[in-house]
């Protein structure tokens, strides 16, 4: 973890965004070049769609289709709130002075990255108290912990944002940029789920998230930023797009060709892509998903488990050489009393890749977690009062 | 889609033109071809045959678990090695007979670890190639390991993975992939058969007409072997109307294996 992270809290985003993951499953990190200065100049200061930009004669591929071809991140969305903020209420842009107090922040978080390697986790908070022989801050609340959220990240691990983004929040759509209100039934599903997240001492690998567990973070988990790993790329061949997600390495598939889609007995975790380009515009709408078990929310597990009959839209358009508008309208009526909307853009950067993140071949923090949980058992069996014999 | 009312005969013939190898117009035998006249390896691929199960030629056998009756057993089949065997040194040799001992435990496609190079093609689950006028994309079902060929200026490994990195270019009609960079981690078949880090893997993938590709793999290792070796194997398109790679993220059925002993008694 980083600075970043208390940063953006005191935003006050919900602290299920800040999921670190299996951090101890991966074999290799992206590390993105802090290259700010490199960045494309025309897009240092629009990283929302209203900003107006000079025409822009969008790249065709061979077979006249728009390219939105290579490597993109969603880097630049680091610190903004998933959900507004209430006192900005219907304003989803910052001001003038809101903006240059977030460019300082991207300033220092960029910086931190830079010189990296220090580590500002809590369990690192902890050892380094005890060094000093003084005594240890409080522990965080919460999931956060305990296990591999609370493990020392260091800061070179950390993505971060180049550009301030001028957006109050993720979420556009309701006008107050706030989830619309869960149905009863959802709400039941996510006070489960939380309660199975937070026990203390959990039974069984299926406490954690399917992201902790390296299964998948979802359509909407595998873009939504995050500490590290936000980086996608896309490869388009007559007939179709494909998205490759680093983390969990995640892939999708998407017929371009019109066909229909797959069968509704067939459920998967990604769920079933078509597309269709609307202009310069790739739509790609999403069904066929698994329910009840990840959410659309960060890392595929902010939020709600929503419901097999999940669509998401989303919406890819090309505005410069180096950004794509990427939106995402959510539909669950069985999960949120309304349709909710998230817009961002991904930028392409110098020096940014994607790695293998062989997250479930190296997720040694479960068996090192489920072990911890297995001895606590057995500390409580024998603190227990014996049976008389 | 041609077939289709909704397509003008002009968008079809560009279609056609720009190479979507859709079954309807690959039946035909004609090797579908990029806008650069390079043929369109774009489709839903498989092996035929049993090389996951074992290189090397081998005869059916019973399989671990008496409970899945014939559905588990082991099927025979002939060996894509060329020349038969695999040049082992002998310590390494001595290795792949333990993998083998210890294979329902310990291959990593039990544990639904990412199955590395060129064990991804001759898995048995398709595979989709996307390829676009740069790189290409392969997209394998299993455990959705995907791996991007670079078409452009060869890159270094950066570091070791499973999977390796790819570089690619074209020889004619043949896709040369030169892997390097493995974590030598990764298994070959279901039999044991390994190499080390120091594997380096040159792939051939030569389309003999629209639907076939024919696949050679030399495989270097001084670590492992004591000469370089090469397997090979025909490739074909899944032609079924609406195929499509579908989703098998195999961790959650091995989750029960590789941390069960570590699940509180009472809850499963």
């Amino acid at each position: 973890m980083n600075q970043r992270i208390f940063l953006w809290m005191s935003t006050g985003a919900i602290a299920a965004m800040m999921a670190a993951g299996p951090l101890a499953g991966q074999t290799s990190v992206v590390v993105a070049k802090p290259d700010a200065k490199a960045a494309d100049k025309s897009d240092a200061k629009a990283p929302t769609k209203t900003k107006a930009e000079a025409p822009f004669a969008a790249p065709k591929t061979p077979w006249g289709d728009p390219d939105i071809q290579g490597t993109w991140t969603s880097d630049d969305t680091w610190g903004v709130p998933f959900e507004r903020p209430k006192n900005f209420g219907t304003r989803a842009t910052l001001t003038e002075d809101e903006i240059k107090a977030r460019e300082k922040a991207v300033e220092r978080s960029a910086e931190f990255v830079e010189n990296g390697g220090e580590n500002h986790s809590p369990a690192k908070a902890q050892i380094d108290a005890a060094a000093k022989g003084e005594a240890p801050p409080a522990p965080p609340q919460g999931r956060y912990g305990r296990g591999v959220d609370s493990a020392p990240v260091p800061g070179h691990w950390g993505e971060f944002a180049r550009r301030a983004s001028h957006q109050t929040s993720q979420i556009v759509d309701p006008p107050d940029g706030r989830l619309p209100p869960l149905t009863p039934e959802a709400q039941a599903k996510l006070d489960a789920k939380n309660k199975l997240r937070r026990d203390p001492v959990p039974a069984s690998y299926e406490n954690w998230s399917w992201y902790d567990r390296c299964i998948s973070r979802g359509v909407a988990g595998s873009i939504l930023p995050v500490i590290y790993g936000n980086g996608l790329e896309i490869v388009q061949t007559p007939g179709y797009v494909a998205i490759r997600y680093e983390m969990v390495h995640d892939v999708r598939i998407i017929p371009t060709d019109g066909r229909p889609h797959l069968s509704s007995n067939i459920r998967s975790f990604m769920g079933d892509a078509v597309g269709h380009w609307e202009g310069k515009t790739l739509v790609v709408e999403t069904t066929n998903l698994l329910g009840d078990r990840m959410a659309v929310g960060v890392n595929g597990d902010g939020g709600p488990p929503y419901s097999e009959d999940l669509k998401l839209t989303e919406r890819f358009t090309r505005v410069s050489a180096n950004t794509v508008n990427y939106e995402m309208t959510v539909d669950d009526p069985k999960t949120y009393t309304a349709t909710w909307k998230v817009a961002f853009p991904i930028t392409h950067e110098p020096g940014y890749q994607l790695f293998e993140y062989a997250c479930h071949e190296g997720n040694m923090a479960m068996h090192n977690m489920l072990s911890t949980a297995r001895l606590e058992d057995a500390k409580k069996t024998s603190a227990a009062p014996q049976p008389a014999k | 889609m041609c077939k289709s009312w909704m397509i003008t005969a002009a968008a079809c013939a560009a279609f056609v033109m720009a190479g979507s190898p859709s079954p309807a117009q690959t039946a035909g035998g004609r090797i579908p071809r990029m806008a650069d006249g390079k043929p369109n390896l774009t489709g839903l691929w498989q092996a035929f045959g049993t090389a996951d199960w074992d290189l090397e030629d081998h005869s059916a056998e019973a399989g671990p678990f008496f409970q899945l009756g014939a559905i588990g057993a082991i099927p025979p089949g002939q060996g894509v090695v060329e020349g038969g065997e695999i040049p082992y040194l002998p310590a390494a040799l001595a290795k792949k007979k333990e993998n083998q001992a210890n294979r329902w435990k310990q291959d990593p496609e039990v544990k639904c670890y990412m199955p590395g190079v060129p064990r991804a093609v001759y898995l048995p689950y398709p595979f989709q190639i996307i390829q676009s006028q740069k790189d290409i994309l392969f997209a394998y079902e299993y455990a959705t390991t995907n791996r991007l060929i670079n078409m452009g200026k060869p890159q270094e490994a950066a570091t070791d993975t499973w999977m390796g990195t790819s570089n690619g270019h074209w020889e004619k009609d043949t896709l040369v992939v030169d892997v390097t960079g493995f974590n030598g981690l990764a298994w070959f078949d279901r039999a044991g058969d390994f190499a080390s880090d120091m594997l380096h893997v040159v792939e051939r993938y030569t389309p003999l007409d629209a639907n076939t590709i024919n696949y050679e793999a030399t495989i270097e290792d001084p670590a492992t072997f004591s000469k370089p070796w090469k397997i090979s194997l025909l490739l074909y398109r899944n032609r079924d109307k609406n195929a499509r790679l579908l989703e098998f993220k195999c961790v959650e059925y091995a989750e029960q294996l590789l941390y069960g002993d570590l699940v509180r008694k009472d809850s499963k």
